[in-house]
């Protein structure tokens, strides 16, 4: 690489000011990838992280120059690669909460790196009510409100009870939400925990309540486009409590459940430590790529509308969101991108 | 890459519309229509909860008894469906057993009919033939999530989307056994003046059994085979198991309850074969093929 004096300087200054006081001139240099080696980015199932991992594909790839690759992953099998076999090198949206103490432990002998946060203010979970149901019963403003009204959340296949949609099995959101159900008492209330089986059916189930307007009381996460897409009341909970919420999700915990609400999850974008110390300018990218869960909502509900895939979905946000994108690289390297998309 | 010729977006958007509307309007003509499919599957697993766990291995052990005449089958029977008790998956695997049945038994009303209709008309062979391809081959998640859509999650879909995967071969084998008894047995009845129905179940049919009963089997393993998946879709039972043991990766789960599984699978299975066998033997079939 061939340095010249304005870079070093703004080395120096980095080293010595901190990363808020880089001084403008040092944003206008080339950003180089760092590394020969292939950064093999995980595209994990769910919707969003399969799009940030297009997002970031592109402008690594056309603005960054490196060899990129997309691997297909999900939390589990790409985390635990990432801990023992260094690869795939960047996860983008990696909800780290599901995997708590695999991942402190391999942050602490120092085989993956947290490189910043995905989304910007954390994750959204919790129990959900189409809108209409809330308008039409307003007095529903709390978890415990619904819990005393199963009548108005019938279960299909037995309509003596309410039907609450749980979380697919194997979750982590799984163990959360059945030892809610357990803390609120739903199987005295006269509730049944429907486990839909699978992310698909889940969503299948849901958009069929919107379809035709039923009342539904559901589980859910976000950023996501369901939650963009459909008009949803989140139900209040006592505030997140971390130990109880330890508890409860803890098998070995023997305390009974008691009630919190789900604390918000940091997802982050992961990255093997490989990556950290070969290409420190991808380290500073990915520091900024934060987005909210409204602009992601966003973003998905594009692809959803307009049967785009995670890749157009992807380019279509380049393309429309240059406000956002390129706060994160150099005039440069945005140009590099732009000039790639047309 | 092939040439866009036509843009399929507005077609694949007024398909996924169109799957909307059939929801919103007739979601619950559609949902009345498979209520009896329901009430079965739900007596029937209901029974089987129900009725105390030895007795249900004893009832298994004397069918095996009573397919083989052998100490063995009922042995081996007995001792697997103790393994599963012993595994913690007893409750599992008896709604995996009800949706198995639920789904073998509506599998045969519907299949034998269509069978012999296949076997009557060449016109029939040729429009099911491709139907019964589509059914064995089209991935299960593209029907699993509008059938959910239209029944709502749950049971419903679960035994449809099986239905669908294993009721082909008892098709193609009802079909083929109908067609593949002897000609000249079959000149012989004609000469002994029987009209067609009484050719069909005088004849035909009895001497198709033992392939019938074959295709019974395949039914049975594919329904089997079906229950991971149609666990996706809110099902319950073993394979809902096995999709925990993945998700939280707990081997040991899955193993065990894709363990009961197999148990499963193999107790059916040597149970219709030995049948087979029986019925193949009082008919004489098995000296002419040996």
């Amino acid at each position: 690489m061939h340095y010249t004096l304005k870079s070093v300087l703004a080395a120096a200054a980095l080293t010595v000011g901190g990363a808020g006081l880089v001084p403008a001139t040092a944003q206008a240099q080339e950003q180089s990838c760092g590394t020969d080696r292939t950064i093999d980015i995980a595209e994990m199932t769910w919707a969003s992280a399969a799009a940030l991992a297009h997002i970031h594909a592109i402008i690594l790839e056309e603005g960054f120059g490196c060899d990129v690759a997309i691997v297909t992953g999900d939390t589990v099998p790409t985390s635990s690669s990432m801990l023992t076999r260094g690869t795939p090198a960047i996860a983008p949206e990696l909800w780290t909460s599901t995997i708590q103490d695999a991942w402190e432990e391999g942050l602490g002998a120092g085989e993956v790196v947290d490189l910043g946060e995905a989304i910007a203010e954390g994750t959204v979970e919790g129990w959900f009510i189409p809108q209409y149901t809330k308008d039409a019963n307003p007095e529903l403003v709390s978890a415990d409100d619904v819990v005393a009204r199963p009548d108005l959340f019938p279960d299909p296949e037995d309509a003596s009870k309410g039907r609450i949609y749980s979380c697919p099995p194997g979750w982590a959101c799984e163990i959360s939400t059945s030892a809610l159900f357990e803390a609120y008492d739903m199987d005295e209330a006269g509730w049944n925990l429907f486990s839909p089986g699978s992310g698909g059916a889940l969503d299948a189930s849901i958009a069929r309540a919107f379809l035709r307007e039923e009342p539904i009381l559901f589980y859910y996460w976000g950023p996501t486009a369901v939650l963009g897409k459909f008009p949803t009341y989140q139900l209040e909970m006592p505030e997140a409590d971390p130990a109880i919420y330890a508890c409860n999700t803890d098998s070995a915990c023997d305390e009974p459940a008691r009630k919190t609400a789900y604390p918000s999850s940091p997802a982050i974008v992961g990255a093997a430590s490989w990556v950290a110390e070969e290409a420190p300018e991808l380290v500073e990218y990915f520091g900024k790529v934060g987005l909210t869960n409204a602009e992601i909502n966003e973003m998905l509900v594009y692809g959803d509308e307009k049967q785009a895939d995670a890749a157009a979905t992807a380019e279509h946000f380049l393309a429309t969101k240059e406000d956002i994108w390129t706060q994160w690289v150099t005039p440069e390297t945005a140009e590099k991108v732009r000039a790639s998309l047309s | 890459m092939f040439p866009e010729l036509i843009d399929t977006r507005p077609l694949r958007r007024s398909i996924d519309e169109g799957l909307n509307w059939v929801v919103r309007n007739w979601g619950d003509g559609f949902e009345a229509a498979a209520r009896p499919l329901l009430i079965l599957l739900n007596a029937i697993e209901g029974l089987l909860v129900a009725t105390p766990w030895w007795l249900i291995i004893g009832l298994l052990a004397l069918i095996a008894w009573l397919a083989t005449r052998r100490w063995q089958l009922p042995t081996v029977v007995a001792a697997a469906l103790f393994l599963v008790g012993l595994m913690d998956l007893w409750r599992d695997a008896m709604s995996t057993m009800a949706l198995m049945l639920a789904a073998t038994i509506t599998a045969i009303i519907v299949s034998i009919p269509v069978g012999v209709a296949m076997s009557r008309s060449f016109n029939v062979r040729r429009a099911m033939t491709p139907l019964l391809d589509l059914m064995q081959t089209l991935p299960s998640f593209v029907y699993l999530i509008p059938t959910v859509m239209i029944f709502g999650p749950g049971k419903i879909p679960a035994l449809i989307a099986t239905i669908v995967y294993a009721a082909p071969p008892l098709v193609r084998l009802t079909d083929l056994g109908l067609r593949s008894v002897d000609p000249a047995v079959m000149e012989a009845s004609r000469a002994f003046g029987t009209n067609p129905t009484q050719r069909l179940f005088g004849v035909q049919i009895p001497l198709a059994l033992p392939t019938i009963l074959a295709g019974v089997n395949q039914t049975t393993m594919m329904a089997l085979a079906m229950v991971v998946i149609a666990s996706m879709i809110g099902a319950g039972g073993l394979g809902y198991q096995v999709l925990q043991g993945i998700g939280r990766l707990e081997v040991s789960r899955g193993l065990f309850a894709g363990l009961g599984i197999v148990v499963l699978a193999i107790v059916f299975d040597r149970i219709t074969q030995a049948f087979g066998k029986q019925l193949q033997g009082k008919i004489g079939l098995s000296e002419q093929r040996a």
